[in-house]
C-alpha cells in the first residue's frame, strides 16, 4: 500500500515537471519562456525519438555504445581484479608500483580520450579502452583494499583448522575481495557507460555520443534531448540490473553494512 | 591427545606475558584455566595452537602435543571469544569448513554438520547467515564447527565471554554433554571462576602478569554434571570459596596496576 502511494507520488512529480517544462517551452499554445532552440520541448523530443528509431539509426547507435561499454566493463573488471590480486599478494610489486597507480588514478580518466583516439583510431577500440580504464581503477583499488582488509581473525580461524594458503584464498580472501568488487559494481557500470559515451564525443563514427555531438552541432536540440533520454534510460536499467546482481551475491551481508 | 607445556615462558619484546608455566593435560581431560585479565591465558593457548607469530614473540621452553614439539594444528580445534564464522557462508557451510579442509566428501560433510546442528538445536537455521542469528547461536555454531572435523583436542578462549548469563549456562550444559559423549581433550580459558569449576575436571589458577601457574585444583564433582543444579550444591560453594581465596589476591593486585 505504501509502495503504491510512493510510486504514485513519484509518477505525479515527473508528470508535473514535464507539464511545466512543456508549458515553459511553448507547449499547450502558450508563449515560450525558454527558447525551444536552446531547451527542447519534451513532446517534440519524444516525437524526434520516434523518427530516430524508425530510421534505424537509434538501434545501430545503441548497439555501438552498449558494445563498447560492455566489453570495456568486462575487460576492466577482469584486469582490475587480476592486478589487484597480484599486488595484494605480492608485496614487493605493490610497494614498487603503488605510487604510479595512485598517480594514474588521480588523473581524470576522461582526459585520456584524445590520447586513446590517436592510438586506437575512431573505431570502437578507443571507446572500449576508455571504458576499460575508467572501470579498471575502481575495481583494482577495491580488490587491493579488499585483500588488505581481510579480517585477520578469520584467517587465524581457518589456519587453526589446518587450512593451507589455498584454503585461505577460497574461504576467506576471495569472498572478502569479491564483496568489495561487487559493492563497486554499480559504480563500475555507470563509469563504463560514461567512458564509452565520452569516447564517442571526442572522435567516432557511430554511437549515441557521436550522434549527440552531431545533433548539438546542428543545434538540433530535439534530437540531443532525445538521446539524453535514451542514455538516462539505459543507465537506470543497467544500474538496476547491477544492483539486483549485487543484492543477490551479497545477500549474506547485514542490511546495515557500511558500504551498502 | 596429550598436551604438555614444560617450563614455558613467552615474551613479546620486553614484555613477559607468561613465566615458567608447566601444565600437563592428558588425553580426554577437561582443564579450565582461570585468572585475571592480562595473565597470559590467551597467549598460552595461542602458543599451544601454533598461532603466535615468530616475528614478534619469543617462546622459551617446550610445548609438545603427543610428544612431538611442532604441533600439527589441524588436529586441534579452537573456539575464539569473538565470533569468527565466515559472514558470507550459511551456518551449515560454516560448520563444514574444517571438514572440507580435511578432504571429507560432501555427502558425509553435510550429514555430520546436520547431525551436530541438531544436537545444539540449530537444525532449523542451517541456511541462515551468521548476521541473521543471535550471539548464542553463533557461538553454538563455532563450537560445533570445531567439533565437526573431530580434532583430538579443542582449545577454547573464553568462548562464552560475550553471552548473557542464561545463554552462558545453556552452552556450558551443552558443552559438558558433548564432552561426555566424545571425551575429547579440552583446554578452556575463562575469567569466570564458577564457569571454570562447573566445566573443568581440573582448574588451573594463574597469577596476574607475568602469568604463572599458581595452583591446580582437582574438581571431584561427579560426571555428568548439570551446571544449573551444580551451582546450588554445597560442594560447589566449598570449592568456589577455596579457589577464590587464591584467586582474589591476583584480581586485587591486578586492579591496582
Amino acid at each position: 500500500m505504501r509502495r503504491l502511494r510512493v510510486g504514485a507520488q513519484r509518477l505525479a512529480f515527473v508528470a508535473f515537471v514535464l507539464i511545466l517544462w512543456e508549458a515553459a517551452t511553448g507547449g499547450f499554445g502558450l508563449r515560450p519562456v525558454l527558447d525551444p532552440i536552446i531547451v527542447a520541448r519534451p513532446s517534440r523530443a519524444i516525437a524526434e525519438l520516434g523518427s530516430y528509431a524508425q530510421s534505424g539509426l537509434l538501434w545501430k547507435d545503441l548497439a555501438a555504445t552498449l558494445e563498447a561499454a560492455t566489453i570495456g566493463l568486462v575487460l576492466g573488471m577482469v584486469g582490475g581484479v587480476a592486478l589487484g590480486l597480484l599486488l595484494g599478494y605480492v608485496r614487493p610489486i605493490a610497494e614498487t608500483v603503488e605510487p604510479v597507480l595512485v598517480g594514474l588514478n588521480s588523473l581524470p580518466r576522461i582526459a585520456l580520450a584524445p590520447v586513446l583516439i590517436i592510438a586506437f583510431g575512431l573505431g570502437i577500440a578507443s571507446k572500449i579502452f576508455l571504458a576499460l580504464f575508467t572501470v579498471f581503477f575502481v575495481v583494482f583499488f577495491n580488490t587491493y583494499l579488499g585483500i588488505r582488509s581481510v579480517d585477520p581473525e578469520l584467517v587465524r580461524a581457518v589456519r587453526v583448522m589446518g587450512g593451507t594458503r589455498a584454503h585461505l584464498a577460497r574461504f576467506v580472501v576471495l569472498p572478502s575481495v569479491f564483496s568489495w568488487i561487487f559493492a563497486a559494481l554499480r559504480t563500475s557500470v555507470s563509469f563504463a557507460l560514461s567512458g564509452a559515451v565520452v569516447g564517442e564525443f571526442v572522435g567516432s563514427t557511430a554511437g549515441l555520443g557521436y550522434r549527440m555531438t552531431i545533433a548539438a552541432g546542428l543545434l538540433d536540440t530535439n534530437r540531443t534531448y532525445a538521446i539524453l533520454l535514451v542514455l538516462m534510460v539505459i543507465a537506470v536499467t543497467l544500474v538496476e540490473i547491477a544492483k539486483r546482481v549485487e543484492d543477490r551475491l551479497l545477500r549474506w551481508r547485514p542490511a546495515t553494512a557500511l558500504f551498502a | 591427545m596429550r598436551i604438555s607445556v614444560d617450563h614455558t615462558s613467552i615474551r613479546f619484546g620486553r614484555l613477559e606475558v607468561v613465566t615458567d608455566v608447566s601444565l600437563d593435560v592428558p588425553s580426554g581431560d577437561f582443564v579450565t584455566i582461570v585468572g585475571p585479565s592480562g595473565c597470559g591465558q590467551s597467549t598460552l593457548l595461542n602458543a599451544i595452537a601454533g598461532l603466535l607469530s615468530e616475528a614478534d614473540s619469543e617462546v622459551e621452553g617446550g610445548i609438545s602435543i603427543d610428544g612431538s614439539s611442532r604441533g600439527t594444528p589441524s588436529r586441534l580445534g579452537y573456539v575464539f571469544q569473538r565470533d569468527t564464522l565466515l559472514p558470507w557462508a550459511t551456518l551449515l557451510a560454516n560448520v563444514q569448513v574444517g571438514m572440507t579442509i580435511r578432504g571429507i566428501p560432501k555427502p558425509e560433510r553435510v550429514r555430520r554438520a546436520r547431525d551436530l546442528m541438531k544436537t545444539v538445536g540449530l537444525d532449523e537455521f542451517e541456511s541462515y547467515y551468521p548476521h541473521q542469528v543471535s550471539g548464542g547461536m553463533r557461538q553454538r555454531t563455532q563450537l560445533i564447527r570445531s567439533l565437526a572435523y573431530e580434532p583430538e583436542a579443542i582449545l577454547m578462549d573464553e568462548p562464552f565471554g560475550a553471552l548473557d548469563a542464561q545463554n552462558r549456562m545453556l552452552l556450558q550444559a551443552e558443552l559438558l554433554r558433548i564432552w561426555d559423549l566424545r571425551r575429547v581433550t579440552i583446554v578452556f580459558v575463562t575469567h569466570d571462576l564458577a564457569e571454570a569449576i562447573v566445566l573443568g575436571q581440573r582448574v588451573v589458577v594463574m597469577s596476574r602478569r607475568p602469568g604463572r601457574v599458581k595452583r591446580i585444583y582437582e574438581i571431584p564433582l561427579p560426571s555428568p554434571r548439570d551446571p544449573f543444579e551444580l551451582r546450588a550444591s554445597p560442594q560447589f560453594a566449598q570449592l568456589e570459596t577455596r579457589i577464590w581465596g587464591d584467586l582474589r589476591d591476583e584480581f586485587r593486585a591486578g586492579a591496582t596496576v
